[in-house]
């Protein structure tokens, strides 16, 4: 078993006084908007209300949402299937993500895609395909569009450390490192891809030494550490946007459950998955501001209550919407239609 | 009017639609210094700078997936696959990516860009520099396949394909570069996408097919002549999706089809074709549809004898059309 170089103790304070109050209530807010909606989600789908699976990233949020909390409307998320926390920050409405989930024909996807695929196309969340990786080929595409455009914008790539073991993964990062292009790379090292573990993905220890190999910066942090992390990737975004090229971060951290509801994930330990419970990021931040005073249990309970209200509220909203006419499926094909036959002139 | 080779109608047209369009943009191996591997990006870097036709590393899969990206924001990249043989390394972008982007997001996000392939035999190429694949791309829905057998088809397909708003694979025949000349207009003119065009009229049987052996065909036809056969050939142009109609009124007037392409006959352009024609104008035919194709072989084999003998050319098309004429 792989531990954090971290303590288990809690955030470190000398960090915390460098977030100014304002942004910790609001990381607060998403953090714990991903972490409820992430699991009532998990419950819809064991009640049956959507087909197919779902893929949690409870354990993990803190990876997702600090980075994209640092990015503005135009910049962009490039997601792997588990970063629902980047794509809710980046500004994603929840009745938006239920359509998805429903597959309704309301869906910004028009229930074409699957529930772990979330795209949003007017804040720019890229609706990923399932190839790993893929969407960092993609992402870093973007930034090289942005820095021709002369656009200051910034790519956000999302992946696990499975996928830094695609080829296409060294290809994107490898161009990005040679044009300094506005992206940062966030590796969310859960220690499993699916069931297979870190030790036999790579030999390395450090995933971030990955990022010397493409001439530009690689840092390991506490994943579950949401005012580190948010700390480091601010850093990056601000870096990027100056035209100081890409980093990478790898956060290390934990998936709670299986790859996804499907899966019961007994290749892992019990002894493993308690240790990791013990760095539940929500726990660790709840103590910080409780410490700290920043937010005490009363306004916690007022933001959690808020976002129970706006979770329902969509469900309700989602749900009630109709499914897609089952021939809709030959929409969107082209920029002409009906697929497959142009028109004549 | 004036003269040029298929490989300069290709550099006119990515030159004037890269001065009309500052959103198009050229990327992929020795594009720019060198001007390309067969010189069709030739003048580009000097015109149009080190942003806009970028030199990248051997990276097909960043070549094509990182121009899905760039369309997705709002550029309209063409990226260059130098060998069709190389395809394979960049599927992923080709097929789940820039096929799929607009269908798995309802519209929202579209992938307007042309991915220039280099194919084709009879140069001697070899194993790995002599693929056709066309159909690994045909019948991929969302995808739009083009094949040009002429300069200006070539210049105004591909100003089509860079001013439409889906994803194109466009498919250069490496020997139409050089040997091929066409008197084309001075002035701007496009080619529409999915159109096939009659390049020769005739009674007696249709032969259809694309780039290199459509001339081959044409050939084929002027020998048939000779002997009082006369041949239709169709130009399928757009491979997919592909213009039916074009299709079934040839076979209407003359009742018999030849299907001829270089890549092998399983799994080929033709045999989609043929079924077609089977499926929708089976009454109109007094013979089987006849495939000439490439053979079942895995690959293009070097020895010219054998590269010859796994090649349709003019002379085994007539012999196949005078067979199917007389049937």
């Amino acid at each position: 078993m792989r531990k954090t170089t971290t303590k288990v103790s809690g955030l470190s304070r000398k960090a915390a006084e460098k977030v100014p109050e304002e942004d910790q209530r609001n990381l607060y807010y998403h953090l714990m908007k991903v972490r409820m909606f992430d699991e009532r989600c998990r419950k819809l789908f064991k009640q049956g209300r959507f087909p197919g699976t779902y893929f949690s990233q409870v354990g993990q949020e803190a990876t997702t949402v600090a980075p994209a909390y640092c990015l503005n409307d135009k910049d962009m998320v490039a997601p792997s299937h588990r970063d629902m926390g980047a794509i809710i920050t980046k500004g994603m409405p929840l009745v938006e993500l239920l359509r998805q989930v429903f597959a309704r024909s309301t869906s910004p996807d028009k229930g074409k895609s699957h529930p772990c695929h979330f795209g949003y196309p007017e804040l720019r969340c890229l609706t990923p395909a399932s190839t790993v990786a893929g969407q960092i080929v993609v992402g870093t595409g973007a930034a090289m569009a942005f820095k021709i455009q002369k656009q200051p914008n910034v790519v956000y790539c999302g992946f696990g450390e499975g996928g830094t073991s695609r080829g296409g993964f060294h290809e994107a990062l490898n161009f990005a490192g040679i044009h300094d292009l506005p992206a940062i790379y966030v590796c969310q090292n859960n220690l499993w891809a699916e069931s297979v573990p870190a030790h036999l993905q790579s030999k390395i220890e450090k995933y971030s030494d990955r990022a010397k190999a493409y001439g530009f910066e690689g840092v390991t942090i506490d994943g579950n550490d949401i005012l580190q992390v948010y700390l480091t990737a601010k850093k990056a975004v601000d870096k990027a946007r100056n035209g100081d090229g890409p980093t990478f971060i790898e956060c290390l951290t934990y998936r709670w459950y299986g790859h996804s509801e499907i899966d019961p994930a007994n290749y892992r330990t019990n002894e493993e998955l308690e240790y990791w419970k013990k760095r539940d990021p929500v726990a660790l931040y709840e103590k910080y501001l409780e410490k700290s005073g920043v937010m005490k249990e009363s306004d916690r309970k007022e933001v959690t209550d808020r976002i129970e209200a706006e979770i329902q509220e969509s469900i309700e909203t989602a749900e009630a919407d109709p499914h897609p006419e089952a021939d809709a499926a030959l929409e969107d094909v082209y920029s002409f239609s009906p697929a497959p036959n142009f028109p004549r002139s | 009017m004036k003269n040029v080779t298929f490989i300069e109608a290709i550099t006119e047209a990515m030159a004037e639609e890269m001065r009309r369009d500052e959103r198009v943009i050229v990327l992929g191996e020795d594009v720019a210094i060198y001007g390309g591997v067969f010189k069709a990006t030739k003048g580009l870097l000097d015109e149009f700078g080190p942003e806009r036709v970028i030199d990248t590393p051997i990276s097909e899969e960043f070549i094509v997936g990182g121009a899905v990206g760039a369309a997705a924001v709002g550029l309209r990249p063409i990226p260059e696959v130098q060998f069709s043989d190389f395809a394979t390394c960049s599927f992923d972008p080709i097929i789940q990516q820039a096929a799929k982007l607009r269908y798995r997001s309802g519209g929202g996000w579209t992938c307007p860009m042309v991915i220039r392939i280099c194919c084709g035999a009879e140069i001697g190429g070899g194993l790995y520099h002599s693929q056709t694949n066309e159909n690994w791309f045909f019948g991929q829905a969302g995808l739009v396949t083009v094949a040009p057998s002429t300069p200006y088809d070539a210049k105004g397909l591909l100003k089509s394909a860079v001013r439409g708003d889906d994803p194109v694979i466009y498919l250069e025949h490496k020997k139409l570069y050089r040997w091929i000349r066409d008197d084309i207009p001075e002035e701007d003119f496009t080619v529409p996408l999915g159109q096939a065009k009659v390049r020769r009229e005739g009674e007696d049987l249709t032969i259809i097919s694309y780039q290199l052996m459509m001339h081959r065909a044409l050939e084929a036809a002027e020998t048939l002549a000779d002997e009082g056969i006369n041949v239709e050939v169709i130009d399928l142009r757009t491979l997919f999706p592909w213009d039916k109609e074009t299709v079934l009124e040839s076979v209407r007037k003359t009742s018999k089809v030849l299907l001829v392409h270089e890549s092998p006959k399983t799994g080929g352009v033709a045999g989609e074709i043929a079924a077609t024609i089977m499926e929708e104008a089976f009454d109109d035919l007094d013979a089987p549809v006849w495939r000439l194709t490439g053979l079942d072989i895995p690959v293009v084999p070097f020895a010219p004898a054998m590269e010859e003998y796994f090649l349709p050319n003019a002379e085994k098309i007539a012999a196949k059309a005078r067979e199917l004429a007389a049937y």
